[in-house]
């Protein structure tokens, strides 16, 4: 018995490693991602996502005649374990570069070894300030800054006729994420003097929400601002919030999970018009945009948002870095040639255009690497009978925006 | 300007306290059927069992697939899944737990640890670590009897869950199996010698912890997510409840749930929401430090 399943494994293990032999041709891009656990959904949109750009370069003749690869491991959204699976990517899978991540919590453990193995790491999604605002060169990011999320949201309250809250409550997770956003907008919300009457942070997947909401109730906001990180979080928050009866001009989310379409199919009629200030301005009228909402949509029967669009742009903005840098086949000269690539990237993705370059947030963080164009990708959108559509700033907007919330009784 | 909203602040701070005591009851109710069902076990058995949160975990997904794939309205499979958590409670008491129990409480606690790591992660395996929940077109907006939000899935399973404990009650008073788990409870050996089967008493004793854990997993289900290792949270909380009330005792576990329930609720109102499980905890310490046997409990020498 011993024996046979000691046969069995090594016999695995010359799979396992003529496995890696003969994909050693390919250029190998790493990405930890959740594939199973709680984020699980939104590791499943970026595969497809990676999928979708891999096979179309490929398909277009590869990178200076080389194919590229995803590898995708599973952190099941667990900060500990994405640290170790980086790890096993760069130093068992070899790749030459990262992507991937998900949430803030574990991205800043896969820059930290991304940083201490030098390996270039492209952050796709991940929005915590403090990933590209530790000085890491190793770190790079294309899509905005947690405090930039609510920017578009600040101008569309600074500019709206009558959007100045009278007061907010904001509610968010203790995440790095949940607590960056809410300071961001908290900040700004003060310095224009609006009373913050609730001031709030979470545990990820609180399951009972109905206590908080009894409380923002009493305290009848004008605005209720919610940050999630977590799409369960985020149904939970919203449905306590409506369940208890609480009545603001507005209902605005900040966060992944006020964006996925799993938010209108939970709540259904109680997600019509709730705000989600989101990171991708992007709207599909535009004809690059429309595009790959098509072959998308052709591909996977689902319309791209935000987090696809990250992911895809992600593999273009590594491809570009990977055909502009020298290849020796040594992997950490290799590696740095493509973060010497990445330094120079100056391109236009479905996401916007990219150039990585060390400024200031809003909020003073000084950033290595972080796209210079973030500014200009905050977008307000609002759901509208199970849709997400854009509705601030003008020049993004799909449609016209609903406020006050047509439910408020003042 | 009068806002409609406006309240005056008297009456808005009043429905404030009653709508936290509401859905700390609420909640309460159902802590305290999962508490309930941990200590008659440990109370006949000396038994701490640890997989009793993922037997709850597999109510909730009974309840789940029943809605799922016979379109069958949740609650009404408590009728399903509470003879089928005595049945499997029957089956693990006999194949799994009988020949550990001799070797002591520390013996059992590692052993129920490492069937509730089983239990989750076959969970795991086969449905996979998506968060899932159960939709009822009945279920979206809570009733509002006197301005107070009551949501109707709670209301539903509390109901239920007192249908549950209180017959669960009338059998332990009144029956002679009831009498005997309270007779092995109480004084094993003396139990013994009056001629009940201890053997069989236990297995009939777990079984029911596991049909209370499965019958407490169905009601929660459609007013929580499920996910497969929702049980850490559950069993956590279960701890608390018995110690709280005195590991062992029935009406403490009912005491301990419903203190539970009123104290994160009313703890996430005022004081914070970051305190509301600290609060649960810091109670649990006192009840250990002041009165070590529980609140409900009676010292053993």
């Amino acid at each position: 018995m011993c024996r046979k399943l000691l046969a069995g494994l090594l016999v695995l293990n010359l799979v396992i490693w003529a496995g890696i032999v003969g994909a050693q041709d390919t250029l190998k891009i790493g990405a930890p991602q959740p594939m199973t656990g709680p984020d699980a959904p939104f590791g499943d949109k970026f595969k497809k996502a990676y999928s979708q750009a891999v096979d179309e370069i490929n398909g277009a003749g590869g990178v200076n005649g080389k194919k590229i690869e995803v590898v995708i491991e599973d952190h099941q959204a667990k900060n500990p374990l994405a640290a170790t699976v980086t790890e096993k990517l760069i130093t068992q899978n070899k790749v030459l570069v990262l992507t991937g991540g998900r949430a803030s919590g574990q991205a800043v453990e896969i820059a930290s070894v991304a940083q201490r193995l030098k390996t270039p790491y492209v952050v796709d999604h991940p929005s915590a300030d403090i990933i590209t605002a530790k000085g890491f060169e190793w770190v790079f990011r294309n899509n905005p800054t947690g405090s930039i999320y609510p920017q578009a949201f600040n101008m569309f309250i600074s500019e709206v006729e009558q959007a100045m809250p009278k007061s907010a409550a904001v509610v968010y997770d203790n995440t790095v994420f949940g607590k960056s956003i809410a300071n961001s907008a908290m900040v700004f919300l003060k310095s224009k003097n609006v009373p913050i009457v609730n001031d709030e942070a979470y545990a990820v997947n609180t399951l009972d929400f109905k206590p908080v909401m009894t409380k923002v109730k009493a305290q009848n906001p004008d605005f209720l601002l919610m940050v999630a990180v977590s799409t369960t979080d985020a149904i939970l928050l919203t449905r306590h919030a409506k369940a208890m009866g609480v009545n603001p001009r507005a209902f605005v989310g900040f966060g992944g999970g006020f964006g996925v379409a799993d938010f209108a199919n939970e709540l259904g009629p109680l997600s019509e018009n709730v705000f989600s200030s989101a990171a991708w301005s992007g709207t599909p009228n535009e004809p690059a945009t429309k595009a790959f909402y098509d072959k998308f949509h052709k591909k996977y029967g689902i319309y791209p948002k935000e987090h696809e669009v990250e992911g895809y742009a992600a593999i273009y903005i590594i491809a570009d870095a990977l055909r502009r840098a020298k290849l020796t086949g040594n992997l950490e000269q290799d590696r740095e040639a493509v973060r010497q690539a990445l330094l120079q990237t100056d391109m236009t993705t479905v996401f916007g255009k990219v150039k990585f370059g060390n400024w200031a947030g809003p909020l003073g963080d000084k950033y290595t690497n972080q796209n210079i164009y973030s500014p200009e990708h905050s977008v307000l959108a609002q759901w509208r009978g199970g849709k997400l559509l854009n509705v601030y700033p003008k020049t993004n907007a799909e449609t016209e925006c609903i406020f006050p919330d047509p439910t408020c009784k003042r | 300007m009068a806002l409609k909203g406006d309240l005056p602040p008297i009456k808005c701070a009043m429905e404030t306290f009653v709508q936290s005591v509401v859905s700390g009851v609420l909640t309460g109710s159902l802590y305290a059927m999962i508490g309930v069902g941990l200590t008659i076990v440990f109370g006949v058995m000396r038994i701490i069992n640890m997989a009793h949160g993922d037997m709850v975990m597999l109510g909730m997904y009974g309840a789940f697939w029943a809605h799922v794939a016979w379109k069958m309205d949740p609650f009404l499979s408590i009728i399903l899944w509470v003879p089928a958590g005595f049945v499997g409670g029957l089956i693990i008491y006999r194949f799994l737990l009988r020949k550990i129990v001799p070797a002591g409480e520390l013996n059992t606690l590692l052993y129920t640890a490492g069937l509730s790591l089983f239990v989750a992660n076959v969970a795991l395996l086969v449905w996979t670590g998506d968060y899932r929940t159960i939709k009822l077109p009945y279920a979206i907006m809570p009733l509002r009897p006197l301005g107070i939000a009551v949501p109707i899935p709670l209301a539903i399973a509390f109901g239920m869950a007192i249908l549950v404990t209180c017959g669960l009650y009338w059998f332990l008073v009144h029956t002679d199996t009831g009498r005997a788990i309270r007779a092995t409870s109480q004084e094993p050996e003396a139990a013994a010698l009056m001629g009940i089967s201890v053997g069989r008493i236990s297995m009939i004793t777990f079984g029911l912890g596991t049909a209370l854990a499965c019958g407490a997993g169905v009601l929660l289900a459609p007013s929580l997510y499920l996910y497969p290792t929702v049980g850490e949270i559950l069993v956590a909380k279960c701890f608390v409840i018995v110690v709280l009330g005195g590991l062992g005792s029935v009406p403490g576990a009912i005491a301990g749930g419903l203190l539970l329930g009123l104290a994160e609720s009313l703890g996430a109102v005022y004081v914070s929401v970051p305190y509301k499980d600290a609060i649960g905890f810091v109670m649990f310490l006192l009840v250990l430090l002041f009165r070590p046997a529980g609140l409900f409990g009676e010292g053993k020498s």
